[in-house]
Parts: C-alpha cells; structure tokens; sequence
C-alpha cells in the first residue's frame, strides 16, 4: 500500500506540469490570442473596448496579453524565438515588419483582404506603404501618426506669432525671439533615444529629399555623404544656438510634453500620440495647443509627411487563423470603432470611412496636412533595418551629448551601418 | 541502501533536477549551440556559421567597452558594499544610541526589488529637480544641473552607487553578525596589552572576521554577476553605451538588434568568464577553509 503511495506520488509530480501544459492548449481553442503595446497612456482601455465590439458582433472572444510599448519590442522577439507568438499582434509598420515577413513568422492576408473589400476602405496612401511586403499584403492599419511641430498656443502668442514660420530662417527667428523672451524655443525627451529622430528625419527629408532618404534607409547611400553631413550641420546649428532645453537625454518625452503644458518651452517635435497624453491631463487641443508642419528648408524638395503606423499582424502558425482574420478585417473596417479608437490614442484613422469631423480640430488639421503632403515617410527606426536603427538611435543621442563631435560621430556610424547592412 | 530508500531519493531528486535541467542546463547548451548560428531569432531557418560570431567579437568596439565596464562594475560591486558594510557594521557594534533603529534603516534597501530602487535613484539623480543637484545647488550657491544618468562619464558610476546604497545593508548585517562572535575580553585582553584601536581592528577583529568576509564577498560577487535589471531600468546601457555591461551588450545585440547568434556567443564569453571568477573565488574559499575549517 505504501509502495504504491510513493508512485503515485512520482506519477503525480511527473503528470502535473504536463497537465499544465494541456490546459494552456486547450483553453485556446475558439479563442483568438493577442498581444499588443496599447497600454498605459497608449490606450488599453479604448483598445479592449474595441475588442467588446468584436466580440459582440462575431461571439469570437480574445485573450489579450498587452506589454508595456519599449518592452514590447523585445517581448514579441522572445515569444518568437521560443515558437509562442501569439495569433494576432500589433507591430509597427515598415522595416520591422519587413524583417519579420522575411523571417517567414507571419501569415499573408491577400485572401481576407479581397474578400473583404478592403481596398474600398483603407486610404490608398497607407494601404500601399504600410501593408505590401515583398508583394503580398500582412498588415492591417490599425491607425497611424504624423509628427509636427506642436507648440504652446499661449506662449506663441505671447511673443507674437501670427502664422507659423514658413522657412527656415522664419523657424530661427521665432526661435531667437522665444530666447529672448526667456522661453526654451524647443523641447526634447531623447532618453528613450527615439523621440530624437524627428529632427535627423524631417532635416534630411526638407534638404535632401524623400529619394535621397529613402535610399540612405536602404543602405543605397551612407551616412558620411554630403547630403548628411548637410542636414546633420544645420542640427548641431540649433545646439549652438542655444535652442533645445538642457539636458535632452534626461527626459522622456512626456517631459518635453510637460515641459510645454507648463509654458516653460515653446515648441517641440513630437507624433500625433502626444494630443492623446495632453487632452488626458486637460489640455484643449486648439486652445492650449497646436501644431504646424515643420518649415520648408530647400525650395523644390517634395513635401513629405513622418509618421507611424500601426498595424496589426498574424503570426505564420497562428491556432485560430480563421478568428485572427475576421479580427483584423473587423478592426480595420468597422467605421465606430476606427473613429473611436483614433479618438482615444489621439491617432488618425487610415478609414476612408472615418469622418474626419470626428476629430478634434487639431487632427483634422494633421489629417489635411497628411493628406496634402506629397510623400509619406517612416520615422527612422521604422525606415530603416532593426540593427542598422539602433545604430542610428545611439548615434542621435552621442550628438545631442556633444554636437561638437558631429564629424567623428557620421565617420563612425557611416561604418557601423554599413555593415550591419552588410550581414 | 534498501531499495525503498533508493525510490525516495530519485523521486526526491527527480522534480529539483528537472527544473535545474530546465531552467538552467537546457538554456545553457542552446546558447552555445546557437552561438554557432547565424539565427536572427524571428526567422525559423538558419545557418551555421562556425566561429564566425567569436570572431566578430574580437573587433567589435563595443565588446570591449562592455568589458572594461563589466571589470569596473564587478570591481567596484565588491570592493564598496564590503566596505561600507564593514565601516556602518564597526559603527553600529558600539552600541551608539538608536543603533538598532540604525541598523534597520540601512538594512531596508536590500528588501526593495533593483526595480524601484532603480526608480529612486533616477529620481534623485534628476537634474533639474533631483535630490542630489538640489542639495548641491543649496550647499555650493552654485547652479548644478548634471545629468548623472544622461552623460556618457558618470552613467556608470551614478548605477554603481545606486547598487552599493542597495548591497551594504546585506554586508553589513553579516559583519555584525559576525562581530558578535568576537569574545569581548579578548578584545580587553588586548587593550589591556596596550594595543591601539587601529591595531585591534587590524591584528584581531578583521582577522576574526574573515568567515564573514568569505561570505560578503560570495554574495557580493554572485549579485554583481547578476546585476543586470538596475543597470536596464536606470540607463540601459546608456547614453549610447557608455554603460553597457557584458549583460546588456549580449540583451541588446539579441534583442534589440535581432543578432541572436552574435548575442548568444557573447552569453558565452560572459559564461566562461562568469566560471574564472567563480573558480579563483572557489580556490581562495578552500585556502580560508584550511585555515579556518
């Protein structure tokens, strides 16, 4: 009797964790997984409110595990590496997407997004840059965002401004006179690295032009050309100036965002996500903050817009592929929750049928920009390779540390690109 | 050995073994086997490529950053929790007033998580309103505003301190621990023979002390070995690797960089150094054991 006590026992220990193991199988089934970085200030509860509407109308529940959004960039890798993606993840449009689709992790929605009409309902412009990886389609776009430059209504007023400066010389003297009236002309939070890029982005983009950028992107031209070395110039130009707050990489961007909403600074660069964090903490979009494109520096350069997208994407091996497609077909084309999402992240809509009335008044102004600009391009660590990005990244906060050093720094990562590009 | 006994001692063994096997050996050999990989961690396919990755890390730049830091770090993660904990323990052992709401207060530090004693430090470390740059504005008259964890010279050094306020409790309590185990009239024998406090401390209670001293030390060096979740919440690695460990270099090139494989291979550098430090350790251990035992 004890004999077969002490087996059981062992048998016991031995078929519990395998129990375990059965359960997590089991409990997925008719349910769609998810894993996805709206959280905190990004919007979980405008997400999982969306997600009731889907479950709703199609019965088809979600089991959701968000991540916080700097650690989701690499909690997604872990789960890929260990073959335990999730069906359904959100991810950032552009090179990232492209080095997952390379990988092979993720399953192609040419067929849903045919029988879904979706061509009728997403924007073309986005539709074409954000969702076709090596000719087939992967991602939805679950909202995208614009950077400009936002400012302090207050503040701008004070010193005078009556329409936003429309070249570059304009955008120095308005800085200059913010100095002289005691007020940071420009604010930045680079600690997380990337709200730096905005600025390398747009200087590059207004003087060398969306093709030259996009070729840098590529690994087609190197960070030690002209072209670079020009937009890089006019950066560490601002640095001597005086004109950023002390102390960038100390911040995180929700500083710089305070920062403004205090009155202390004037301006600062920043994607559309920023309207969502202010209208949290009470601000009146129009009224205590607007924004305007960032100048016009080389006459003739096609306009571009910067932005994000993001997207929703299905792993390769997805259990429930049937439940991941109508969850995307149904988040991206159901115009109430489009319109309600976008309202809530403080993001525009890539819905055809979103009107754009629904935003407040400084997104339909971003929407117009977008809609006008005659080229819409990534932001840097989306642009561009994941190993050749964090190249960048390192390279923009080295800068900001030390403009002085801006030769040194573009021989160095001019070689470090090239080849991260090369593996 | 009756066979019932036999039974016991492999059911017992079994589920703790299975878990080391799991946890710790499974992990360790897939490291050295993708360290010979190309794998880039999405993609299911890839190649081998001999020792490729060990060969990239003899010219990679911020390798050998990352090694000199980790020497500093582990250097500095030993030499001043020990130190401090001894000073503080010597202290407290005289029975100062309030000594025992002393010796909690310096012991509490070590019962947060790296995470929130990451955040307090970056707090303190802010530079327009940190603790640190407000009390030095007020003592010097003078405007500070460094931003100990933005700029490349002090990233490390500012984590270093954060980590010894954290560990000297630890060592501390051992000391005094240990100091309780020094006969009081051997001390007064001592003072009696006309020694002076220094050569008290010196020739009697650090001697007396060096059990205490193995043990400080142990943990000491099996924490810096592992301190890698203050150094990820209070820089990273950065501004733009000026702090990066071997730890944090091997996590970034892993993760943020998708080189598995390269990242993998430095795992295994890291590994193998782990085991020099741990063999010297081991090797002292049985010196203090044959002298003391």
């Amino acid at each position: 009797m004890q004999k077969i006590t002490r087996r059981a026992m062992l048998g016991t220990s031995l078929a519990l964790p395998a129990l375990g193991v059965a359960r997590m199988a089991w409990a997925q089934a008719g349910e769609v997984t998810i894993s996805h970085y709206f959280t905190g200030d990004l919007g979980m509860n405008a997400f999982n409110a969306q997600v009731e509407k889907f479950t709703e109308a199609t019965g088809i529940t979600l089991r959701d595990s968000p991540v916080g959004h700097e650690d989701f960039k690499t909690d997604i890798l872990v789960r890929a590496a260990g073959n335990s993606l999730p069906d359904v993840f959100s991810y950032w449009a552009g090179a990232r997407v492209q080095f997952i689709a390379d990988a092979g992790a993720l399953h192609p929605i040419d067929d849903m997004w045919a029988a879904k009409g979706l061509d009728d309902v997403i924007a073309r412009p986005v539709a074409d840059s954000a969702t076709i990886y090596n000719g087939q389609r992967y991602l939805v776009p679950m909202n995208y965002h614009y950077a400009g430059m936002f400012y302090n209504t207050k503040v701008m007023a004070d010193i005078g401004m009556t329409e936003p400066p429309a070249t570059w010389d304009d955008f120095l003297n308005l800085c200059e006179a913010l100095k002289a009236a005691g007020i940071t002309p420009v604010a930045l939070g680079s600690r997380d690295r990337w709200p730096a890029q905005f600025w390398f982005d747009y200087l590059l983009l207004r003087t060398a032009g969306p093709d030259y950028r996009a070729r840098l992107m590529a690994g087609d031209a190197r960070y030690d050309d002209a072209e670079v070395a020009a937009a890089m110039a006019m950066w560490k130009d601002m640095f001597d100036r005086d004109l950023f707050a002390a102390n960038a990489n100390a911040d995180d961007w929700t500083d710089a965002a305070d920062k403004l909403a205090r009155g202390e600074a004037a301006m600062t660069l920043m994607g559309t996500w920023i309207t969502g964090y202010w209208n949290g903490n009470g601000l009146t979009p129009g009224e205590d903050y607007d924004f305007f494109e960032f100048p016009q520096i080389t006459e003739g350069i096609p306009n571009a817009a910067v932005g994000p997208v993001d997207g929703l994407v299905i792993a390769h091996n997805a259990a429930n592929m049937e439940g991941a497609e109508e969850f995307l077909a149904f988040m991206v084309s159901d115009a109430g929750v489009q319109a309600a999402w976008a309202d809530a992240q403080g993001a525009l809509s890539a819905n055809v049928n979103v009107d754009p009335a629904a935003y407040n008044v400084v997104m339909q102004k971003a929407a117009a920009t977008v809609a006008a600009a005659e080229a819409f391009a990534f932001n840097h660590d989306l642009a561009t390779p994941p190993p050749v990005a964090e190249v960048g990244l390192s390279m923009f906060a080295r800068f900001i540390d030390d403009p002085s050093q801006t030769g040194a720094i573009l021989a160095q990562v001019a070689g470090d690109a090239a080849a991260a590009f090369d593996e | 050995m009756n066979r019932q006994n036999r039974i016991w001692r492999t059911a017992l063994l079994a589920a703790p073994l299975a878990v080391f096997g799991l946890f710790v050996v499974w992990p360790l050999m897939s490291s050295f086997y993708y360290s010979f990989t190309n794998w880039n961690g999405f993609n299911p396919n890839y190649d081998f490529v001999g020792f490729a990755n060990f060969g990239k890390i003899v010219t990679d730049r911020l390798f050998l950053n990352a090694t000199i830091n980790t020497a500093i770090w582990m250097v500095a993660a030993i030499v001043l929790p020990t130190a401090l904990g001894l000073g503080l323990a010597l202290l407290l052992d005289r029975k100062l007033p309030g000594a025992r709401f002393f010796k909690s207060v310096f012991y509490l530090p070590i019962c947060l998580s790296a995470v929130i004693v990451g955040q307090i430090w970056i707090w303190i470390y802010q530079p327009d309103w940190g603790l640190l740059n407000t009390v030095l504005r007020h003592v010097t008259g003078a405007e500070h505003n460094w931003a100990w964890l933005a700029r490349p010279n002090t990233a490390l050094w500012s984590v270093i301190v954060a980590w010894s306020w954290q560990q000297t409790g630890l060592s501390m309590v051992i000391y005094l621990a240990g100091l309780t185990g020094i006969p009081g009239d051997l001390l007064e024998v001592c003072e009696i023979e006309g020694a002076s406090p220094w050569q008290r401390l010196r020739r009697v209670v650090l001697p007396l002390l060096t059990p205490s001293t193995v043990v400080v030390v142990a943990l000491s060096v099996i924490n810096s070995l592992k301190g890698f979740d203050i150094l990820y919440i209070m820089t990273g690695g950065g501004p733009f690797n000026s702090s990066d460990t071997l730890a944090m270099h091997m996590y970034n090139e892993s993760f943020a960089k998708f080189r598995m494989g390269y990242g993998s291979a430095i795992s295994v550098v890291l590994f193998l150094i782990a085991m020099v430090v741990i063999g010297l350790y081991f090797r002292q251990l049985r010196k203090v054991d044959r002298i003391y035992g």
